[in-house]
């Protein structure tokens, strides 16, 4: 049987959180979502992730923070960036990530997204 | 007493308010304003090619592969960016409104493969690297008709809108000729029907022979702080061979703007302790567009760069009226400036 690709899901918004969890194991993978940048970190070195979606605004450390944090742990991560604001296109740090997605009612375009990036 | 002084070339009025006894220092920002980056990645350093979309040029060290380390200067498009390549977009009228599709290019020029080495920093030959590398993608981009405007500025500092210290400078093309190059290409044109030859040329004659605004003169460019300019230490840096074209720069005249740039940006460097900055290159538009309404745009317009030193904020007066309140006379920034070694 083929090995379920492990997700882990960076969003402070609980509602958000269960959304992600619910609809992404339905597509297939396997999800682990936390609601801070710190508890993501812990799980990273803790285990392997094939990929990584991060919201951007959250309390104590934004995604870019963690976004940082991760390429000095493994640059070799597939990272979503999925925000409600377009305004951070700006930071070019947000260029260690591989998509920027901002948030919409529907997660089409993140499913599409993640099945490019890692299938 | 304050006084009002009139920005021939845009008709814009600025307050200049001198301040008893302000020196360079106290403008310098605070060491405790400057917010850090995170530090440990930059999508910009030599080794994070894979982070970037792929390169459009880079000027490489003999051997090396494209989107590998091994180069001076790299050209990438933005990964994310405000505007998109694409035909020439249609204007769409919503009731009095007019809008169109978000195209154009963006495009970010990695100046070193060194993190912290600004660009005064580093050797004439590297500037002029830089310089040129402007020149090259202006070029390219202006053979796509729709993009009427090439605009390549630079960013330096979280205050200036940079969001990595990484030395780089960006190009953005647009499929309309921007508000403030209309104006001053209006003005221009004005001036010179007026007074019958290019209104720079004439500022430049007269400015470096009054000496007051001038900061520095060489062989082919000077370095002046406007009569009427917005922001305390606000520069020009002017060709002194009349083109409206940036893009019409000769390999010595890049030479000799790297060292002006170098020079310019070392004093401010030192004097102000390193302040965040814009800096701009203002170009007549797309030369392979016709120009209907610019009749002598040719002879009328002059390109020059702009520096922009972030000083101070720019808050409701400013926004509300398009005045500005200047503390610094132009002629005391000059006189800092031409006093730095």
């Amino acid at each position: 049987m083929k090995k379920k690709k492990k997700l882990l899901i960076v969003e402070d918004e609980k509602n958000l959180c269960l959304l992600y969890r619910e609809e992404l194991t339905r597509e297939g993978y396997k999800v682990i979502a936390v609601s801070d940048a710190e508890t993501a970190v812990q799980q990273i070195n803790k285990q392997p992730f094939d990929l990584i979606v991060t919201d951007i605004r959250m309390p104590v450390k934004n995604g870019i923070e963690l976004i940082t944090q991760i390429m000095a742990l493994r640059k070799d991560i597939p990272i979503i960036i999925n925000t409600a604001y377009q305004s951070y296109k700006h930071d070019f740090m947000t260029w260690a990530a591989d998509a920027y997605i901002v948030k919409s009612a529907s997660l089409d375009e993140l499913k599409s997204k993640i099945k490019e990036l890692i299938g | 007493m304050s006084q009002l002084r009139k920005d021939i070339i845009s008709g814009r009025w600025v307050i200049i308010a001198a301040e008893r006894g302000k020196r360079p220092d106290d403008f310098r920002p605070a060491p405790t304003e400057k917010k850090k980056e995170p530090a440990g990645f930059c999508p910009f350093c030599e080794g994070n090619e894979s982070k970037t979309p792929r390169e459009v040029y880079a000027l490489r060290k003999n051997g090396t592969r494209p989107n590998k380390p091994g180069w001076l200067v790299r050209v990438v498009p933005n990964k994310f960016p405000a505007l998109t390549r694409g035909m020439p977009p249609v204007q769409h009228e919503d009731g009095i409104f007019r809008w169109m599709d978000g195209v154009g290019v963006h495009e970010v020029v990695i100046e070193t493969p060194d993190h912290d080495r600004e660009l005064p920093d580093l050797p004439l030959y590297h500037i002029q690297q830089v310089l040129e590398t402007y020149k090259k993608r202006v070029l390219s981009i202006e053979k796509e008709f729709q993009y009427k405007y090439v605009h390549v500025f630079k960013n330096k500092g979280r205050e200036a809108g940079a969001s990595l210290s990484h030395p780089h400078s960006q190009i953005v093309a647009t499929p309309i000729i921007p508000k403030k190059v209309n104006e001053e290409l209006y003005g221009c044109e004005r001036l010179h029907r007026q007074h019958g030859e290019c209104i720079i040329c004439r500022i430049i004659r007269d400015e470096t022979s009054e000496g007051e605004r001038l900061i520095l003169r060489n062989e082919h460019f000077c370095v002046m702080a406007p009569f009427a300019p917005r922001f305390p230490f606000e520069m020009r840096i002017y060709p002194l061979r009349h083109s409206a074209w940036y893009t019409c720069l000769t390999k010595v005249e890049s030479l000799w703007l790297a060292r002006t740039i170098k020079t310019t940006l070392g004093k401010l460097k030192v004097i102000l302790s390193d302040p965040p900055f814009n800096f701009y290159i203002h170009q007549a538009p797309n030369p392979n567009l016709p120009h209907e309404g610019w009749a002598n745009l040719r002879e009328s317009f002059h390109w020059h760069l702009e520096i922009i030193p972030v000083l101070t904020r720019v808050a409701g007066f400013e926004w509300g009226t398009g005045f500005y309140i200047n503390p610094v006379p132009p002629e005391t920034a000059a006189g800092f400036m031409r006093s730095s070694s």
